[in-house]
């Protein structure tokens, strides 16, 4: 199945991040609670990381970027080789843990 | 002045970047520019406002100070008065209360009583407003400031005016207060790459419009702007200032876009009486005859801690609408 990585939240009085760090590659494998992606806010670090076993297949935001909180940061599927959809923004939402540092 | 003259070879950037930037460069250029504050230093400031300049400047020039807003004040004034630059933190403007004897006895006062001879360029930095928590951190006092002779006054409602006026106040001769809101803290928006100052006594015209003029400053422009938005949908066309500096106050932008509307309605997060609408509304009176004027601003009671009745107390995007449409049908005025 293929997912969309959104910007976690809520975050108190955040509305927009700033993409800092990718932590990977497309194509890279994430095992649960590895640091996929470090979002900065007005005051504080966005961590977010894998729920579960997932593969980068595609990176929407580079870094330095701005995305607002729930919108579209990168695909993941379960498979390396599943086919990306057409409708990438229909995608289902990717469920992670995020933590704010 | 319009927005797209200042938006153009512009980078995104939070609001603390914009001021931590505008700090950068003056400090760069002035060596004799130093900094007092309570969690300025290794801390960098209680929003991040300050991070990196105790690294980049050392101990000497990015100063800590203990929790004393007279003596801080009082320093930073006396040390501009001997040659130095400085800019005092004041992190709440409530506290600033403690520290207007060297503010305004000293610092705004010290070119007349010197007939020119001395002069204090000190920079009050602090935050306003209303953001959950209660009596004495949320106030806005700017007002009383603007009645003070000799003392500037400017309040950014966006990371560009920020980073240009607060430069401006660093180059100053004379005392500036120069206030940031608690809730611009978390936006973000574009600032020129282009070092530049923003000239004080220059209002920007953010919107245009042809039944009613909206002025505003600080936080307050973003429900003015919302406020503008859905009255356009109901056909009232805004046209909408920022003051930007309240001290000089720009009358002839203002002036200008009345003589085209005929109605002008303030607002501010401050206290009515006396406050910054009152100063205009009357000045205005005193430049164009037949205006319609209202203005808009938080009840006259302390701000609660009780978020539901700190909404209540101040202006938001409804209470301009209800405002606007109530003049525009000839009730008020």
């Amino acid at each position: 199945m293929i997912y969309q990585l959104q910007v976690p939240g809520p975050v108190p009085d955040v509305e927009e991040v700033r993409i800092l760090e990718w932590h990977g590659e497309v194509g890279r494998a994430f095992e649960p609670g590895e640091l996929v992606v470090e979002l900065e806010t007005h005051k504080a670090i966005v961590e977010v990381r894998a729920s579960k076993i997932s593969v980068l297949r595609d990176i929407l935001c580079a870094e330095g970027d701005w995305q607002k909180i729930g919108a579209a940061l990168a695909l993941f599927s379960d498979e390396p080789d599943e086919p990306i959809p057409d409708d990438a923004e229909q995608l289902t939402a990717m469920l992670v843990d995020f933590e704010i540092t | 002045m319009t927005l797209s003259d200042e938006t153009a070879a512009a980078t995104k950037i939070f609001f603390r970047e914009a001021i931590i930037r505008a700090l950068q460069e003056e400090m760069q250029a002035d060596p004799k520019l130093t900094l007092l504050g309570q969690d300025i230093g290794a801390f960098g400031g209680s929003y991040r406002e300050f991070d990196g300049l105790f690294d980049a400047f050392g101990a000497e020039r990015v100063r800590d100070m203990p929790v004393a807003e007279a003596a801080m004040v009082g320093i930073g004034v006396g040390a501009a008065a001997a040659g130095m630059r400085t800019l005092v933190s004041i992190t709440y403007m409530d506290f600033l209360m403690l520290a207007l004897d060297p503010l305004v006895n000293y610092a705004a006062k010290l070119r007349f009583k010197t007939a020119g001879q001395l002069r204090a360029p000190v920079v009050v930095k602090t935050t306003a407003g209303a953001k959950g928590q209660g009596v004495a951190h949320s106030q806005c006092i700017e007002a009383w400031l603007m009645a003070v002779p000799g003392l500037k006054v400017v309040a950014p409602s966006t990371p560009a005016d920020a980073y240009g006026l607060l430069k401006t106040a660093l180059r100053e001769e004379g005392p500036v207060v120069y206030i940031d809101h608690k809730r611009l803290f978390p936006t973000a928006g574009h600032v020129p790459v282009k070092a530049a100052c923003i000239p004080f006594g220059q209002a920007l015209h953010v919107r245009s419009g042809s039944d009613v003029t909206l002025v505003s400053f600080s936080y307050m422009m973003t429900p003015t702007l919302q406020a503008a938005e859905r009255l356009n949908a109901q056909g009232v066309s805004c046209d909408v200032i920022d003051l930007r500096s309240l001290a000089p106050l720009d009358m002839a932008t203002i002036c200008t876009s009345v003589k085209k509307t005929g109605v002008m309605v303030t607002v501010e997060e401050g206290q009515l009486t006396c406050g910054v609408g009152s100063e205009i509304s009357f000045r205005l009176r005193e430049m164009l005859d037949g205006v319609k004027i209202a203005r808009i601003g938080a009840v006259a009671a302390p701000v609660s801690s009780n978020r539901v009745l700190e909404a209540a107390s101040l202006p938001d995007a409804d209470k301009i609408v209800t405002c606007v449409l109530t003049l525009l049908n000839g009730k008020g005025g």
